[in-house]
């Protein structure tokens, strides 16, 4: 009984802290999940950097509130983790909205906590086209393979190529790629002859190279996890001769991204990709969003796409803070931003009312040298692009 | 709960006479012990609860390795295999079916249990490092059949959507997480009680004596291999229930749950706390998670070269673990007052 009395006068205790904080304190926090050691540590260091740049630039405060992030580090995909780090944000540090989120599995253990919390969560990264579906408090500033795919698939046959074969890992992001692109492609008229799917931990890509051989396409799509998987794949690519065959090689940008580039080499030339964003975007605010950053971290190397996807993520952040004036109901800070354009270092962005996810200007990129270092040079573009895939997938 | 351990374990310390004297003594106070520093946690720490609920979720899991490798003596990196099948099986049961969270710890630990079975009759006449490896390979098959099924278990997605029912139809899985904790810590509870009854019993006995000395075994009549299976499947159970259990409290089963970090991570926890002595898998969960949760937040950057550091005095200068040093710390104070 006293127990039962105890745990209410708790549980009220709680729900008046909570529902006090963010209207008595002066400080509203984010609180930040993201990998920020191990492998991925490079992810976290960009989209910490380009919080702090964003900060710099705009300030720490929004009206007469100052804005603090709080980061918690989760090495890999591990949702019962994020969970647990997620809900102490909440619960310990009152923060007043979650952002980050690097991989899909991350991002969707949130949902049922932000629902209940009613707090919205921005994510940075997480690119699966069905997280913004399971929760209306999501929005997402990245990409989705749909998106990047289908621009891609409907050139590639604008070029002519009848016949494609597609060759992803066998994962969730591959077979979303796969999908878009058997769908985008087939629909304008050309063939995919064959659709390979490798195993995610494959070290030797000899045998799926003679299978596109032998498919006698003209072209392939691929997608592999970034770094040493897409690193052996582009090289069994050239050293078995495909490339020499005149095989053309396609895939989302993910393939090529800035930090992977120098580790590819010269194997990487000559690929052609569609992606969000490049380093080596040619606008005055990308210039100057580059140039800010080599100015405060000594080298702008890390730039990438998850950069951009942190610096307007805390940008749907501020806007968020200055909207509510100061407390964020995350229903309806949310809604606050639907149908919000403004412009990035990426390009013209727009967050879709329906899905929550931006429709952003999706560009053609070829691997190319400039000043003797790799870039994703960009050769079209492709405005306006929404996410394809949201209430598509099963 | 906490009475009803006291209970057994009294009972346990009448009818039988220790085999091993002194360890003995502690091993019965250990199951109230856990309770009562798990409750009074829950008052003194209301805002890491999150924590707290993974801690006794994982201690339940390398509580399964240590029945494995502390009482069997069975090498194995594939611990997970039936974590992550427990998890799915949960899942799958609460996200089709049922989302009673005891019907889905009774899934998870079926599960895990056949799953131990079928594979353990399958790999354990190999010993040493090709056990292992073989251990190892099952946690990738079990990986990569989940990765593949992505219809039942969402892939590399993940298996979202679990939404258990309320404990007993009156808790609700709250934000805060205080049911998920309560009935993380009753169910650690209850498997350490049934774990020291099993290793206890004449066939934790018999398991132990496998350790020490098949051919010993063979030689009085009875099969070092079977004995063995049945242990790694009662292991399974305990791993699937802990695999529910987080599928429970955490909504969400990853493929993480099955792989192969997770397998050694165990491993780690358990050789930090101690094996061969239940509670030890417990202080060497509550340890390494606790300490990996201070320096993580405390920097979240470059916390992982302080665990190594910290697990190497731990290796150099308590070789048994954290549970042995405890011990060796007991028998210091009762040697003095021996003296005195």
């Amino acid at each position: 009984m006293t127990r039962t009395l105890r745990n209410a006068l708790l549980g009220a205790a709680f729900g008046l802290a909570l529902a006090a904080g963010p209207a008595g304190a002066a400080t509203i926090k984010v609180g930040v999940v993201a990998p920020f050691s191990g492998p991925f540590g490079v992810v976290g260091k960009s989209f910490k950097e380009a919080i702090e740049l964003y900060q710099a630039e705009h300030g720490k405060t929004v009206g007469n509130d100052t804005v603090e992030f709080v980061y918690k580090d989760l090495d890999q995909a591990n949702p019962a983790q994020s969970k647990a780090l997620s809900q102490e944000l909440i619960v310990k540090e009152r923060v007043s909205v979650l952002a980050g989120y690097f991989f899909t599995p991350d991002a969707l253990a949130v949902a049922p906590l932000i629902d209940e919390a009613n707090i919205p969560c921005v994510i940075f990264n997480a690119a699966t086209s069905a997280i913004t579906e399971k929760s209306p408090r999501y929005v997402r500033t990245s990409f989705t393979l749909w998106q990047n795919t289908v621009p891609l698939a409907e050139y590639m046959a604008k070029q002519g190529i009848k016949k494609a074969i597609s060759a992803v890992s066998d994962y969730g992001p591959g077979i979303d790629g796969e999908a878009a692109f058997k769908a985008t492609f087939e629909k304008h008229g050309g063939t995919v002859v064959d659709t390979i799917r490798m195993p995610l931990k494959s070290a030797d890509f000899a045998p799926f190279m003679q299978r596109i051989k032998d498919s006698g396409a003209e072209a392939v799509y691929a997608f592999l996890p970034a770094g040493p998987a897409t690193l052996a794949f582009a090289k069994a690519f050239n050293d078995t001769g495909l490339r020499a065959a005149g095989i053309k090689f396609f895939g989302p940008g993910d393939l090529t991204q800035e930090p992977d580039l120098p580790a590819l080499g010269d194997a990487a030339l000559g690929i052609t990709t569609t992606f969000n964003y490049s380093r080596a975007h040619d606008s005055a605010m990308n210039k100057a969003f580059v140039a800010k950053h080599k100015e405060m971290f000594g080298s702008y190397d890390t730039v990438t796409f998850t950069s951009v996807g942190a610096y307007d993520g805390t940008h749907v952040i501020y806007q968020m803070i200055k909207n509510a004036g100061g407390r964020i109901d995350g229903a309806k800070a949310v809604e606050s931003v639907k149908g919000m354009s403004w412009e990035s270092p990426r390009g013209p962005l727009t967050i879709d009312p329906d899905s929550r996810h931006v429709t952003q200007t999706i560009y053609l990129r070829t691997v190319e040298k400039v000043d003797g270092k790799l870039e994703n040079v960009e050769k079209e573009a492709f405005p306006k692009q929404p996410d394809y895939g949201y209430k598509l997938a099963k | 709960m906490t009475s009803v351990a006291a209970r057994d374990g009294k009972a346990g310390q009448m009818t039988r006479p220790a085999p091993l004297g002194r360890r003995r003594d502690l091993g019965w106070i250990g199951i109230p012990l856990v309770a009562v520093a798990g409750l009074a946690a829950y008052w003194l720490l209301p805002d890491d609860l999150a924590l707290l609920t993974r801690i006794a979720a994982s201690a339940l899991f390398v509580l399964s390795l240590d029945l494995v490798l502390g009482y069997g003596g069975i090498a194995t990196l594939g611990q997970a295999a039936m974590f992550g099948t427990g998890a799915y099986a949960a899942g799958i049961v609460a996200v089709n079916w049922n989302s009673d969270p005891f019907v889905m710890l009774a899934a998870g630990g079926l599960a895990g249990g056949l799953i131990a079975l079928v594979t353990g009759a399958l790999i354990l006449h190999a010993r040493g490092l090709t056990l292992l490896m073989l251990t190892i390979a099952v946690g990738q098959i079990v990986q990569e059949v989940a990765n593949k099924a992505r219809d039942w278990t969402g892939g590399s997605d993940g298996l979202s959507g679990i939404d258990p029912a309320p404990v007993l139809g009156l808790f609700r899985f709250d934000m805060f997480g205080r049911t998920s904790y309560l009935f993380a810590l009753a169910v650690l509870v209850v498997g350490l009680v049934v774990a020291r009854r099993i290793v206890r019993s004449p066939f934790g006995l018999a398991c132990r004596g496998v350790k020490e000395d098949p051919l010993r075994i063979s030689a009085i009549g009875g099969s070092p291999k079977s004995y063995l299976v049945a242990l790694y499947g009662v292991a399974g159970v305990f791993a699937g229930v802990a695999g529910a259990l987080t599928a429970v409290t955490s909504g969400i089963v990853g493929l993480d749950s099955a792989g192969f970090p997770w397998s050694a991570e165990a491993l780690v926890m358990l050789v930090l706390g101690g094996t061969g002595r239940l509670y030890g898998a417990v202080i060497g969960t509550a340890a390494f998670m606790g300490i990996h949760h201070v320096l993580a937040a405390s920097d979240p950057f470059h916390w992982m070269g302080f665990i190594g550091l910290f697990l190497i005095g731990i290796v150099l200068f308590l070789p048994g673990g954290i549970a042995s040093g405890l011990e060796r710390l007991g028998g210091l104070f009762r040697g003095k007052e021996d003296r005195a």
